[in-house]
């Protein structure tokens, strides 16, 4: 199978005050079904040379037509950034964070 | 050996070419003269060439082997002999090829070369000459640079990178001092301008340009252009798209903007373009006819309060 997905990424930002690099990342997979969420911050690794444990990735949508998908790809300085800054849905993508079951009543 | 010719020619000819012997043999003096003089001066290194542009002196080096080649050959054939397969004359092509090849060269050092003749013969430069400006580099970065930028230093793509937190000294916000002027536009005036949008608005339709293709004599292009008229929802979804990428959100849309966008995706995907043409009566001077696509002038219906204040009465558009 030919792995056609190529990233392109734009806007490109370092933000000092989230500790963080942020970015809009548009993926290419022509003739293919939308990217999932766990397979681009390999790649974004590989393009910035950072760790997958403070790249983080999410907002993707899919143009009309498909093809072309785009989304938000955020990388941390540090991990302890990362578990101070990012909000705990996407930690817990990642596995870095569970929400406590606790009952209502 | 040539033909026999008569008396008279060879007798011009003979003091014509006395003429020019002696002429040749008076330069060939006066040239003697002159480069023994300056083989003794740079015997006497009065011309130190050590601190000088190499270009210049690989051209001296290049100049005088010419020279002596040249002279070589011309003894040669002044004695009789033929060029024919000499090698002085494959050294002399090699050197005017190199020549000729470093002339570029020297049209790029001209500026600097005359800068140095220059000062050398003038002493200094003034102040408002033109040759002593010259970029500044070092004056064009920030002197409020702090250590932020020596660890910004990204690999791979790199954007604007965020702005410097030490900015200066905070300053007070001045708010821009605008002239206001007067507004006097008439009713006439506004037709007017209405009417010239809805001109450059014709001469923009699809008719117009058709026509246009028609007559002129250009050849015919098929290009995958943007549709000229930017929508108001094209518009929209640009800012949308904008914000979103900025922010690095992504915004719900509501019922009401897909219902919008649908309509206009709609409108534009169906063969409706085919059957329905732009009003160019601004062009004609006819009556304005319009589309059924484009909103008409929204007239607002006095709404009851009564009929408001009712629960559950919901008109959605």
């Amino acid at each position: 199978m030919n792995n056609t997905m190529t990233i392109w990424t734009r806007k490109f930002m370092t933000n000092r005050l989230l500790q963080w690099k942020q970015m809009a990342t548009d993926v290419l997979h022509p003739g293919k079904a939308t990217v999932p969420k766990t397979e681009v911050p390999g790649k974004l690794v590989k393009m910035y040379k950072t760790t997958p444990h403070v790249t983080f990735v999410f907002g993707f949508r899919t143009h009309f037509g498909g093809g072309k998908t785009t989304g938000f790809g955020v990388i941390y300085d540090s991990l302890d950034y990362a578990k101070k800054n990012e909000p705990k849905h996407r930690l817990s993508r990642y596995g870095l964070y569970q929400k406590k079951n606790t009952s209502r009543k | 050996m040539a033909a026999p010719v008569s008396a008279e020619v060879l007798e011009s000819d003979l003091s014509s070419a006395m003429a020019l012997l002696k002429n040749l043999q008076e330069q060939v003096m006066a040239v003697t003269a002159h480069i023994q003089a300056l083989t003794k001066k740079v015997q006497a290194r009065a011309y130190p060439t050590e601190k000088g542009l190499s270009l210049l002196e690989v051209k001296d080096q290049l100049l005088l082997m010419y020279l002596m080649d040249l002279s070589h050959l011309i003894l040669n054939k002044a004695s009789g002999g033929s060029l024919q397969r000499h090698a002085a004359v494959l050294r002399l092509v090699e050197m005017r090829t190199v020549l000729e090849k470093l002339r570029p060269l020297d049209q790029k050092l001209k500026y600097q070369i005359d800068k140095l003749i220059k000062t050398a013969v003038t002493g200094s430069l003034s102040e408002n000459d033109p040759l002593r400006f010259k970029p500044h580099p070092s004056s064009m970065m920030s002197k409020l640079s702090s250590e932020d930028e020596e660890d910004e230093a990204e690999k791979g793509q790199s954007g604007a990178s965020g702005k410097k937190s030490a900015n200066g000294a905070v300053k007070k916000y001045v708010p821009p001092r605008l002239v206001p002027v007067h507004y006097d536009e008439t009713e006439a005036e506004r037709e007017k301008k209405r009417l010239e949008r809805a001109k450059k608005r014709a001469l923009s339709s699809s008719v117009i340009r058709e026509l246009k293709e028609q007559y002129s004599d250009a050849p015919e292009e098929i290009r995958d252009a943007r549709h000229p008229h930017v929508t108001r929802q094209s518009q929209e979804d640009q800012h949308r798209i904008n914000y979103e990428e900025s922010m690095m959100v992504r915004l719900s849309v509501s019922k009401r903007e897909k219902g919008r966008r649908k309509r206009a995706s709609v409108m534009s995907s169906q063969l409706h373009s085919l059957t329905h043409f732009s009003d160019i009566s601004a062009l004609t001077g006819g009556t304005p006819h319009l589309d059924e696509d484009q909103n008409p002038v929204k007239k607002r219906k006095k709404v009851p309060k009564k009929g408001r204040k009712k629960k559950g009465f919901r008109r959605r558009r």
